[in-house]
């Protein structure tokens, strides 16, 4: 929302800071400036002039002036305006000699559009009497910190705020003496008060449609709203000054009354915008008796528009249901500068007001207007304004200092409240266009006063609170131990997206329905939720593999998995990768294996079943810790990655639980030595050596204390020999030679019953 | 006997001074002083001499061993130091190779982010509290007086799902999960990833990590958020950082700020940076607002609170001086490696 400079100190009375003051008060104590613009930047030092003298120029559209100007004497200038001739008085813009067309050109003449009045930029500016405008430096105000302000959608409304914080006097725009008065023309009916609680109209006879005076196109153009005609540019300026929505219809092409009524199913507009809209029965339309006129709050008709042969006009001024209109207006996907004020909830009791500023600009734009009879004005019972009681004591808590009460009652007289002064409280009365939504509670009045005395004169203070150490998040904390495990490996640490495309879901295998679909993802490829990280790992590699040989990544984020009801289940996992470019892979699982080990040391490989299809078909291998199954460890198929990509996907949730859940418990030292035997076991070819020593163990007696893999070579026959060394003691005393040997002849027992041979 | 003594102990000297190598003198040792050796040999004919010539005897035997011993020692030492300083003199070593074997990796700068943050706040008493990434439309906005119609909804683009739910717009509904979990009176932080329906260019993400905070209790002030702030923010830049707050609009709080801090680059006089304002917007806060402290199931008549939201992705590009969001969720090791 733009404000202008000029307008708002003809709304502050005595406005002694500058446009860039304004903006910075602004943001302090109301809303966020976006900064200061010059417009009409050209008219500094322009002045009138007179043209002398014009001379065709050779081969050139241009033509060499001779002008009287006011301010600097005599000038020549090459100007390639086609109205450009003798005799006519327009604008001088000094900028320095140019040489154009062969002419030293001093100075240029200026078109309106130049100047920021309008758009014309057919010709230099024809000039009677004085152009009478300056420069205007216009504020730019952030909308989204003004959505939940109506009254600041207008110049008014900005001024009071300007007039509450410098503590000048605020000047009304409004004179209530302007209204019309007479009995009522325009019968109005409305339908529905919820959606529509007022309705005011007036009409006026004796309409010349024409231009508007340079003074309102400029002060119009300098915040954004083109110049349409004298008639409907009365309906902007009311908009941005009050700032009520207007709409002017063309009186003679109503029949009848205007009824404010739902939309029929499928009703179509034709806008004034040129579009034709299809209606459903959620949106309001001002209809009259044979239909619709416009949609009411957003945008007028086509049919019922003012043009160049209006001669009455029914000037609407109503209000409207702010979350009707916001339906309608995004459903119809059409923001307008109506449906964006009266979204924020405008104030109901600011119709006439507007009637009674336009009638009198109408006077202004358009001399022989009359008013017809007065104002019908259609009303729901108003709502009475809030009351709030407000402690003064309360008040110093939730600020964090204490102020003069009459400094308090101040700030919120300035601001329009009604205060009654209670002593300890305040009896706080909201004026009506901080009660439609913004203001109702004491809290609300805690921020009014706060930022216009400045929330700089607040001084921090440390809060009295009781010293408790706080409970700690395991989870956090175990996925940060993991993190810096992982890194003291080599691993660095990725953030992947949640999302995935179908394409990349098909990719892994995993059927589309089994992910979460985003209904309005931004692009297709970010259509569902992910229930695995590999589709980020897998992309990690494509993505590094051209610039690296060799790399490790990991990454700890969640899988989103559909639930029958309820929330979705998020599951932390941990995904970490090793690529190599070449070599036999072994390197890179084996690697995953102790950091799969450094993160629970108990952890056990087992083969698993089935290799899934983007897996190497003789690499993969499941995590268990105890019976439960955690996490898997395979090569990616060289289908899927090129080179050697080996992957961990761990699941968190119940191993954070498992680890907390196992205590560290001491082992007194054992006092008497303890004794070793190498078993080497002969296997057929790709035995897993865990199935060894799954039978080895499955004699152990007590007196064992450590069945650890030694080595392993392969046979020319292509059998395998497995070594393992056996550690056997026992507490209280040292095992006799026939206890170890025992050991040992159940060892191979049970190697051989499970289809070993030893070696 | 004597004589014989004296004679073989002088031949047995030099021939460990003549000694080349330990094996040779350790041959001399044996042979002279060894169990069978020539003076044990000496030591079985004492028993033929008289008592005072076996005193005599005694003597000589012993002087002599006496002596051949420490020459042996002696010699021995020079032979193991030799011998060591041999080995020494050839075991240069060029330790300016760099080492071989596992770089460590590296923590996304995101994490290192949280985890100072976290610490930084864990140390004033606040507990760190996770909230799901799927959310329901109460907590994400009905529980935070953000009502349906509420044109605060247009300002965050929702990724909405199936089943009715969103992806979290901000990590604010953890202050609703976190009341009700916790109860009065109650700090907390909640970093984590939220999500808005955003094209993504250099400066927009529509992935990106918040940590919210929250503070409840019996009475708490403008001035003690101000003081919060202050000390988050000098923890975080590692000095004294000039912070203000002005008026934000925001339906969870009451009434609500922004703030900024001082621009660190030109220290307040203007720069690009700072747009010329001298100030950087930072963080969204206020105090919460009684329709929240209810939805958390707190009685606003007794306790009053403050909460805040930090844009860590705004945080670490700032400190970074990262040109591209989108580094951050590239997965790129380019990028990664460097924290
Ligand atoms: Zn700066």
């Amino acid at each position: 929302m733009k404000f202008s400079y000029q307008w708002l100190s003809e709304l502050v009375e005595d406005l002694d800071i500058d446009a860039k003051e304004v903006s910075r008060r602004i943001t302090l104590h109301t809303a966020e400036s976006e900064g200061v613009e010059v417009h009409g930047a050209l008219l500094k030092g322009a002045c009138p002039a007179t043209v002398l003298t014009v001379e065709a120029i050779p081969n050139s559209h241009n033509v060499k002036a001779e002008v009287e100007t006011e301010l600097y004497g005599k000038k020549t200038l090459a100007c390639g305006a086609p109205n450009c001739r003798a005799g006519l008085r327009t604008m001088y813009v000094p900028l320095g000699v140019k040489r154009v067309s062969g002419v030293d050109s001093d100075g240029m003449l200026a078109s309106a559009a130049e100047l920021g009045i309008n758009s014309d930029h057919d010709g230099i500016i024809e000039l009677e009497g004085e152009l009478g405008l300056e420069a205007d430096s216009i504020i730019e105000i952030d909308n989204k910190s003004l959505t939940h302000r109506p009254d600041l959608w207008g110049h008014y409304g900005m001024a009071r705020e300007l007039a509450a914080i410098l503590d000048k006097p605020l000047v009304d725009p409004v004179s209530m003496e302007l209204l019309p008065v007479g009995a009522p023309v325009q019968p109005v009916v409305i339908e529905e008060f919820g959606l529509c609680p007022r309705y005011s109209a007036q009409v006026f006879e004796g309409v010349t449609v024409g231009e508007s005076p340079w003074w309102m196109q400029y002060r119009l153009g300098s915040i954004g709203l083109n110049s349409i005609s004298n008639i409907v540019d009365v309906t902007n300026w009311v908009l941005a000054e009050l700032p009520q929505p207007t709409h002017a219809f063309d009186a003679d092409k109503i029949q009848g009354k205007i009824i404010v009524r739902r939309a029929k199913q499928g009703e179509r507009l034709l806008a004034l915008n040129g579009e034709e809209y299809e209606l459903s029965a959620d949106d309001l339309v001002i209809a009259d008796e044979a239909g619709a006129l416009a949609i009411a709050g957003v945008i007028g008709g086509k049919a019922s528009a003012i043009g160049p042969d209006t001669k009455r006009i029914v000037f609407e001024s109503a209000n409207f249901n702010a979350s009707a209109i916001r339906k309608t207006s995004s459903r119809l996907k059409l923001r307008t500068d109506a449906s964006m004020r009266f979204e924020k909830a405008q104030d109901p009791h600011n119709t006439l007001r507007a009637i009674a500023r336009a009638a009198e600009l109408l006077e202004m734009v358009c001399p022989e207007i009359v008013a017809v009879g007065g104002p019908t004005d259609v009303c729901a019972e108003l709502k009475p304004m809030p009351v709030i009681h407000l402690s003064l004591p309360w008040l110093y808590r939730k600020l964090g200092r204490e102020l003069p009460k009459s400094q308090v009652i101040g700030i919120l007289e300035r601001l329009a409240f009604g205060v009654v002064d209670q002593g300890e409280a305040l009896e706080v009365t909201v004026p009506s266009w901080r009660a439609t939504k913004d203001v109702s509670i004491p809290d609300d009045l805690v921020e009014e006063i706060g930022r216009t005395v400045g929330y700089a004169t607040i001084d921090p203070v440390a809060p009295a609170m009781p010293v408790v150490p706080p409970p700690v998040n395991e989870e956090r904390r175990f996925y940060n131990q993991l993190r810096s495990v992982a890194t003291q490996q080599g691993f660095h640490e990725v953030y992947n997206y949640s999302f995935l495309s179908e394409a990349q879901a098909a990719k892994l295998g995993v059927p589309v329905e089994a992910h979460i679909k985003v209904l309005n993802p931004i692009a297709s490829d970010q259509s569902l939720m992910r229930t695995t990280l590999l589709h980020g790992v897998l992309k990690n590699f494509e993505d590094n593999l051209k610039n690296f040989d060799q790399f490790r990544f990991f990454e700890i984020g969640k899988e989103i998995h559909k639930q029958p009801e309820g929330l979705p289940k998020e599951v932390a996992h941990l995904a970490a990768g090793f690529y190599s470019s070449g070599g036999d892979g072994a390197e890179g699982l084996r690697e995953l294996e102790r950091l799969a080990r450094a993160f629970a040391p108990t952890m056990r490989f087992q083969p698993a079943a089935e290799a899934r299809p983007f897996e190497h078909p003789l690499r993969s291998v499941e995590l268990y810790l105890d019976t439960m199954l955690l996490g898997r460890i395979f090569e990616f198929h060289p289908n899927w990655v090129e080179g050697r990509a080996a992957v961990l996907d761990l699941n968190l949730g119940p191993l954070a639980c498992m680890l907390a859940g196992i205590p560290k418990k001491y082992q007194p030292i054992r006092r008497f030595p303890s004794s070793e035997f190498d078993l080497s076991v002969l296997t057929p070819a790709r035995t897993f050596s865990s199935e060894v020593e799954k039978a080895l163990r499955s004699s152990a007696s007590n007196a064992v204390e450590q069945i650890q893999f030694v080595r392993e070579f392969t046979l020319p026959d292509g059998q395998r020999s497995l070594s393992f060394r056996v550690t056997v003691a026992n507490q209280e005393r040292t095992l006799t030679q026939d206890e170890i040997t025992a050991e040992r002849d159940g060892m191979i027992a049970a190697i051989r019953h499970a289809g070993f041979e030893l070696r | 006997m004597i004589a014989e003594v004296e004679a073989l102990a002088e031949g047995a000297l030099a021939r460990i001074h003549a000694a080349v190598n330990l094996d040779e003198m350790e041959a001399v040792r044996v042979e002279v002083l060894g169990r069978k050796g020539s003076l044990a040999e000496f030591g079985k004919r004492m028993g033929k001499l008289s008592a005072e010539e076996r005193v005599a005897a005694g003597k000589a035997l012993n002087g002599a061993k006496t002596s051949l011993e420490a020459a042996f020692d002696l010699k021995k030492t020079a032979f193991e130091t030799a011998a060591l300083d041999a080995r020494l003199a050839g075991e240069w070593l060029d330790l300016t190779i760099p080492p071989q074997g596992i770089v460590p990796g590296s923590l996304h700068p995101l994490t290192q982010i949280q985890n100072e943050i976290e610490s930084l706040f864990f140390s004033m008493g606040f507990t760190i509290l996770d909230g799901p990434e799927v959310e329901t439309e109460f907590y994400n906005f009905d529980a935070l007086n953000i009502p349906p119609d509420h044109p605060a909804r247009d300002m965050q683009d929702t990724f909405w799902l199936e089943g009715g739910h969103l992806l979290r717009t901000h990590t604010s509904p953890v202050q609703i999960r976190g009341m009700q979990r916790l109860g009065p009176p109650l700090r907390m932080i909640a970093p984590g990833r939220v999500f808005r329906n955003e094209e993504v260019d250099p400066s927009h993400e529509h992935t990106f990590y918040q940590l919210e905070g929250m503070m409840v209790d019996r009475d708490v002030s403008i001035a003690n958020l101000l003081y919060f702030m202050k000390t988050l923010l000098s923890g975080i830049f590692k000095r004294d950082v000039t912070v203000r707050l002005r008026p934000g609009f925001f339906p969870f709080v009451e009434p609500g700020f922004e703030l900024d801090i001082q621009c660190m680059v030109c220290g307040g006089e203007g720069c690009p940076v700072c747009k010329h304002s001298g100030w950087v917007e930072l963080l969204p806060c206020g105090l919460v607002h009684p329709n929240v402290l209810r939805s958390g199931g707190i009685n606003p008549d007794e306790y009053g609170g403050f909460a805040f939201g930090l844009g860590l992705t705004r945080l670490v590009m700032m400190r970074y001086l990262i040109d591209d969001i989108r580094w951050l969720q590239s997965g790129d090791l380019r990028f990664l490696k460097q924290f």
